[in-house]
């Protein structure tokens, strides 16, 4: 966590003095994001960094199911289930990718290349089911488009891309 | 000043108070559950709706955050505010698991009362409910059962506002949300941790070591003092009831034992909270006791030892006594009005801190590990513990002096309530009276005087050091 202080001190120009505790929830998206998960010396580094209880710091782990202490797969697949994708086939989506894949949800392939995870509504209700990878949205999902995003990504870490 | 009305009354507040504070400071009940005088506002349980009269019409909104204002007119009671609560206490009740049968706080649970004033009906849900953990140990000392839970969060506050141990927090979110301790584990070093399980407001927080020892209605508060040091906090210790003795052969034990400690508030001293070593304070007073006087080590009749002590008295000619600070202000008057003019007097600790323990913080803990030091010191002087080597008796009273620092050959009368190897080393020794067998008074260290009261008959065998040194000095009375 260490090499991102410089980035959390520009953080801290946009709070008023004494808010520490505020800088908790972006600073721990900002180790997720570099390191892929928060780990146990991220969490030290933060407590002594911010100077707040680290429970507070638990908490905030905790309260977000965005945020894991764990590492996950290269890829990860969110697959949402809520009612506009429910609607239109959400349940058939994640069933599919999860025998395709061979895990349930919330579980990572042996060979770490995806985790698979239901979330709540995306916020992209208009192209329903949809499903993310990463950071990136794949929309009107079919089994047909399934098959091909998995197999690609697959064929990408096999050819040693990205 | 605002002035306003509350169910009529027309009280007058100070500007800043909210309106549960200042109903409560009137004595207008107003219920809560997340709201404590000590700790800060979270507004979380809604529990304390009361109705405030507009031009519109009556609204409702909290009372523990709601600021006074000028004119202002509140019902605590109305149709509107009872039909709140009543859906307010469907809500919080709809995952708690309601297993009073089998739950340590059944008869002290806000819940429990809350339930039978403001709801009083079964509940109208047909989901199933929530679990969650139970028998879940949140540290040494603490059981949580998180289905009952009403995160109401005064556990949490508590650690962070009062104790400051930051050893606790809520986990997760919404209905599956858990107390639980700081992984650091801070928490189980918490020296005033039980407290939590006094301000929970309903059984989710148990101590270990009253877990299902007694339902709270068969067992009596009785005032007394923790004599864990020189705060002196003001304490209630629970026994059996009189009423409610078990009388099954063997039973005396469990009749005459302090089965839980809590605070007695007292502003001026502890406010509502104790330390953990208070919550134990029965292992100190329940340590096996001396009950017979000895000469030398041989057992003896109290008669016969009074009389050797009196010889032994008038016969010294450089007298010395050692007098506790576990001693009550009355034992300590009568000693003095008894003897003080035949010793000289010396004040000891009894006491000294355990290695291991918190010796002093800004809370309430003291260093001097003994709850009357100042009582005795202001009859007998601040003079430091030399025993002066010509001294050819020395009266020793309660534990704690190394019998080491005694010069040789001076003869030994020793006090003692507790079965310790010195007792055998006196010439004469005489078993007294502890501080759950007798009334008595302790000053603390910043000159406060509380009072503790007699929770158990005083054994046979054991003498009143009252009456013993009545005794000794050869007035009328015989030490029982
Ligand atoms: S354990 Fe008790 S005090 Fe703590 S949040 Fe739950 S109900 Fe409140
Ligand atoms: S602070 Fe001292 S007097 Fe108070 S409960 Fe603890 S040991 Fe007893
Ligand atoms: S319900 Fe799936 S994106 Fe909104
Ligand atoms: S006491 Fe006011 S909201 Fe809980």
């Amino acid at each position: 966590m260490k090499h991102l202080i410089p980035e959390f001190e520009k953080m801290k120009e946009r709070y008023p003095e004494g808010f520490e505790s505020s800088l908790v929830l972006p600073c721990l998206r900002r180790i997720q994001e570099d390191r892929g998960f928060v780990a146990e010396e991220d969490i030290v580094a933060l407590v002594d960094y911010l100077k707040v209880p680290r429970i507070q710091v638990e908490e905030v782990l905790s309260y977000y199911t965005m945020l894991r202490r764990k590492p996950i797969g290269r890829f990860h697949l969110q697959a949402c289930r809520n009612i506009a994708c429910s609607m239109r086939g959400a349940e058939g989506v994640i069933a599919h990718l999860s025998r395709k894949l061979g895990v349930k949800p919330g579980q990572t392939t042996p060979d770490g290349t995806f985790t698979l995870t239901e979330v709540e509504c995306l916020g992209s209700c208009g192209t329903a089911p949809v499903v993310m990878v990463n950071e990136a949205y794949h929309e009107n999902m079919s089994t047909e488009k399934l098959d091909r995003l998995v197999d690609e990504l697959a064929a990408g870490v096999r050819a040693g891309g990205k | 000043m605002p002035r306003l009305t509350i169910d009529g009354r027309e009280i007058e507040a100070a500007a800043g108070r909210t309106v549960m504070e200042a109903a409560t400071d009137a004595g207008i009940f107003i219920p809560y559950f997340c709201w404590h005088p000590k700790l800060s506002v979270p507004g979380n349980c809604r529990i304390c709706v009361v109705g405030v009269e507009d031009k519109g019409g009556e609204w409702v909104e909290i009372a523990c955050n709601m600021p006074v204002t000028e004119g202002m007119v509140v019902y605590t009671n109305s149709e509107k505010v009872r039909a709140r609560r009543k859906a307010t206490m469907q809500f919080i009740t709809l995952n708690h698991p309601v297993d009073c049968g089998i739950c340590d706080k059944a008869g002290e649970c806000t819940l429990q009362d809350y339930h039978y004033e403001y709801n009083g009906e079964r509940s109208i849900s047909v989901d199933a409910k929530a679990h969650a953990t139970k028998h879940y140990s949140l540290s040494p000392r603490i059981v949580l059962d998180n289905e009952r839970c009403i995160q109401c969060t005064r556990c949490v506050r508590f650690t962070r506002e009062i104790s400051k141990s930051n050893g606790l927090g809520m986990q997760n979110r919404a209905d599956h949300s858990l107390v639980r301790a700081v992984e650091d584990g801070s928490f189980a070093n918490d020296p005033y941790s039980d407290n939590v399980i006094d301000i929970c407001p309903v059984g989710a927080l148990l101590s270990r070591s009253f877990l299902h020892k007694a339902r709270v209605w068969y067992l009596k508060p009785t005032a007394s003092v923790c004599p864990g040091c020189s705060r002196g906090c003001t304490v209630n210790l629970w026994h059996r009831r009189p009423e409610w003795r078990l009388r099954a052969p063997g039973m005396r034990a469990q009749n005459e034992t302090i089965d839980r400690v809590t605070p007695l508030e007292n502003p001026a001293v502890n406010g509502p909270w104790i330390c953990n070593k208070g919550r134990d304070i029965a292992k100190v007073l329940g340590r096996a006791r001396a009950e017979t006087a000895m000469l030398k080590g041989r057992p003896a009749e109290l008669q016969g030892a009074i009389a050797q002590a009196r010889s032994l008295i008038a016969a010294a000619r450089k007298p010395v006594a050692v007098v506790s600070s576990w001693a009550s202000n009355e034992e300590l008057a009568a000693f003095k009005a008894a003897l003080g003019a035949r010793f000289s007097v010396l004040v000891k600790a009894d006491h000294e801190p355990e290695p291991g323990e918190v010796v002093q913080d800004d809370i309430l803990i003291r260093a001097d590990k003994n709850p009357n030091t100042a009582g005795a010191r202001a009859l007998f002087g601040e003079a430091p513990l030399a025993l002066p080597p010509d001294a050819d008796l020395v009266l020793v009273w309660g534990e704690g002096l190394d019998f080491g620092l005694i010069p040789a050959g001076a003869k030994i009368v020793y006090l003692n309530a507790w079965l310790q190897p010195e007792n055998g080393h006196a010439d004469v020794f005489f078993p007294t009276s502890i501080q759950t067998e007798r009334d008595g008074h302790y000053t603390n260290f910043a000159g406060v005087t509380s009072a503790f009261t007699q929770c158990f008959p005083r054994p046979a065998g054991v003498a009143d050091a009252q009456a013993l040194f009545a005794a000794l000095a050869g007035q009328a009375g015989g030490g029982e």
